[in-house]
């Protein structure tokens, strides 16, 4: 199991273990995690799922990709260089512990 | 495995007055039941509905055979899968998203909002459903699309037009003709207004698309403004509709909304409740399973999103209009690929403008007589009237 932590915007933690292969957004969901709504269900539709990763971890999550890039215009929040659509990180052991901060609001 | 069980006795009227009830009892009994009169596969549970539209491999949108196609006089992005569908799909969703709307259409709509409410007459009955829900949903879409030459009259029956035809399932040449009309004033239209809006963009969604880096063929570019315009009236105008029926016939929820300025929620709940877009179909492209029974390669199901949204498993009384709810994680929008491209701006222009300012300027509205209002549509659904009283 892969531990993610989800600090909301005003702080508060959540912390939960996901199974290797699940996106980051999916493994909010399905733990009732608020401030991800991932309402595509991860099909870079909707921009619904944005977070923005922790500092620390920036260089193992990697860069966003083009499509990632255009569809992230669509986010209801700001978008900064560590802005990704938590649907697209796929958790593997190389992201166990990961940190990512959640944007005001994703509508 | 077996096929799913085939029901000879629901009629196409029967879902079209009110298709809850049914709803219900197919949720208990039957959440995969092939329905004669449909000729289609529907599937009546949340994670059933969600999981097939989340496999657009397995459950395609692409349907050669849909009248969709003579409709729109195209083969449109809602009908198109992978990486296709994601590249027309791009070209319009720039001009539908939050920072567009909120930096350069926000105040637009807030004015065209009060526009056409400050047009109504006080202490009078007026239909909201005819006098500002339809016209309204019109014009603010108008301006997005990049074509605010076209009246509210033309939009209206333009979408209504196109959607007919698109639901002609029985192949009439009428709804074609129609949608033929409709068609050819719509790209005189647009061809007349082409040079204008690629010399002076502004941010519009006809503008954004003809000058973008690497554009869409202009076939297409009028595909996506047509499939916007089938799309983008009737269901802000129905939801806006519903939303104002459940506040109206909940007073207790109406004063608790204006006191927390809960409008958002009041927009969910509204669409949760009685979804626009009821029904939604994907052509099954291998043999697969459901459910528990086997779906055949070729077999067409549909997902009745209004039948999710008020599922046991994921809500408390899902058949009452309740607006604080905890969660309300409706698939009103629909799920995957093909997700609404216009929620944002449904959203704000509903939730976020239109509502907080009709309670704002006829405080003491009323719907004194909630039992003549008629609700209507097994595809589409909405209340066809909203007599209400203004003061
Ligand atoms: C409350 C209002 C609305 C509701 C409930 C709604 C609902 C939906 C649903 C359920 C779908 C998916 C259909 C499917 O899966 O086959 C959809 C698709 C779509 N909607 Fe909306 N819609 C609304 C407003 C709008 C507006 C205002 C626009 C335009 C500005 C719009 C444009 C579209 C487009 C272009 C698609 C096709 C997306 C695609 O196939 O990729 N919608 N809508
Ligand atoms: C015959 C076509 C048009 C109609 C019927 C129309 C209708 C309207 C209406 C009713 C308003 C609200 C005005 C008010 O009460 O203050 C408005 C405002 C506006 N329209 Fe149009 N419009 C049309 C053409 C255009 C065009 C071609 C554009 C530019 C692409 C445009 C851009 C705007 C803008 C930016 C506003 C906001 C005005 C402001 O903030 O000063 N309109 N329009
Ligand atoms: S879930 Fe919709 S873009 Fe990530």
């Amino acid at each position: 199991m892969i531990r993610v932590t989800y600090v909301a915007h005003d702080g508060a933690e959540t912390v939960i273990e996901a199974e290797e292969g699940t996106s980051v957004m999916q493994a909010a969901v399905s733990n009732d995690v608020d401030g991800i709504v991932g309402e595509c269900g991860g099909s870079m539709m909707c921009a619904t799922c944005h977070c923005y990763v922790d500092e620390a971890w920036e260089a193992k999550t990697g860069q966003r990709s083009d499509d990632e890039d255009e569809m992230l215009e669509g986010a209801a929040s700001e978008v900064t260089g560590r802005s990704r659509l938590s649907c697209q990180i796929k958790l593997d052991p190389s992201l166990d512990g990961l940190v990512v901060h959640l944007p005001e609001e994703q509508l | 495995m077996a096929l799913a069980p085939l029901d000879g006795a629901i009629t196409l009227d029967q879902l079209s007055s009110d298709p809850y009830p049914i709803y219900r009892r197919l949720r208990a009994e039957s959440p995969v039941l092939r329905v004669a009169s449909t000729g289609r596969t529907l599937l009546t549970k949340a994670a059933l509905t969600k999981a097939v539209k989340d496999n657009p491999e397995l459950f395609s949108s692409d349907d050669p055979q849909t009248p969709m196609k003579p409709a729109f006089r195209a083969h449109t992005l809602m009908r198109k899968d992978g990486r296709e569908h994601f590249v027309e799909r791009k070209a319009i969703s720039k001009a539908l998203t939050p920072t567009r709307i909120k930096t350069d259409w926000g105040p637009l709509y807030e004015r065209l909002a009060e526009d056409y409410i400050a047009r109504l007459p006080r202490g009078e009955t007026v239909d909201l459903f005819t006098d500002l829900c339809g016209p309204l949903a019109a014009r603010i879409l108008a301006h997005i699309l990049g074509i605010p030459e076209a009246s509210d009259e033309q939009m209206m029956r333009w979408s209504q037009l196109l959607i007919d035809g698109a639901g002609n399932f029985g192949w009439k040449p009428e709804p074609f003709a129609a949608s033929d009309a409709a068609n050819d004033e719509m790209d005189a239209l647009f061809a007349e207004l082409e040079p204008i809006r690629r010399v002076e963009p502004d941010g519009s969604a006809y503008s954004l698309m003809l000058t973008a880096d690497d554009p869409i063929p202009m076939s297409q570019i009028h595909a996506n403004i047509k499939i916007a315009i089938g799309g983008g009236i009737n269901e802000p105008r129905d939801a806006l509709a519903t939303i104002l029926y459940g506040l109206l016939t909940n007073p207790d929820q109406l004063a608790e909304v204006r006191a927390q300025e809960a409008w958002d929620k009041a927009f969910e709940e509204g669409i949760r409740w009685v979804a626009p877009i009821q029904a939604s179909s994907r052509l099954v492209t291998e043999d697969t399973e459901l459910g528990g029974f086997d779906i055949p390669k070729g077999d067409t199901v549909m997902t009745i999103q209004a039948s999710a949204n008020r599922d046991e498993e994921l809500f408390e009384d899902g058949e009452s209009f309740f607006v604080f709810r905890d969660k309300n994680p409706h698939q009103a929008f629909g799920n995957g690929p093909h997700h609404c491209a216009g929620a944002h701006v449904a959203r704000r222009t509903v939730g976020k403008i239109i509502l907080p300012m009709l309670f704002d300027r006829f405080p003491n509205m009323s719907l004194p007589n909630p039992e003549e209002v008629v609700w209507k549509g097994f595809g589409f659904r909405g209340p066809i009237n909203l007599p209400v009283v203004l003061n």
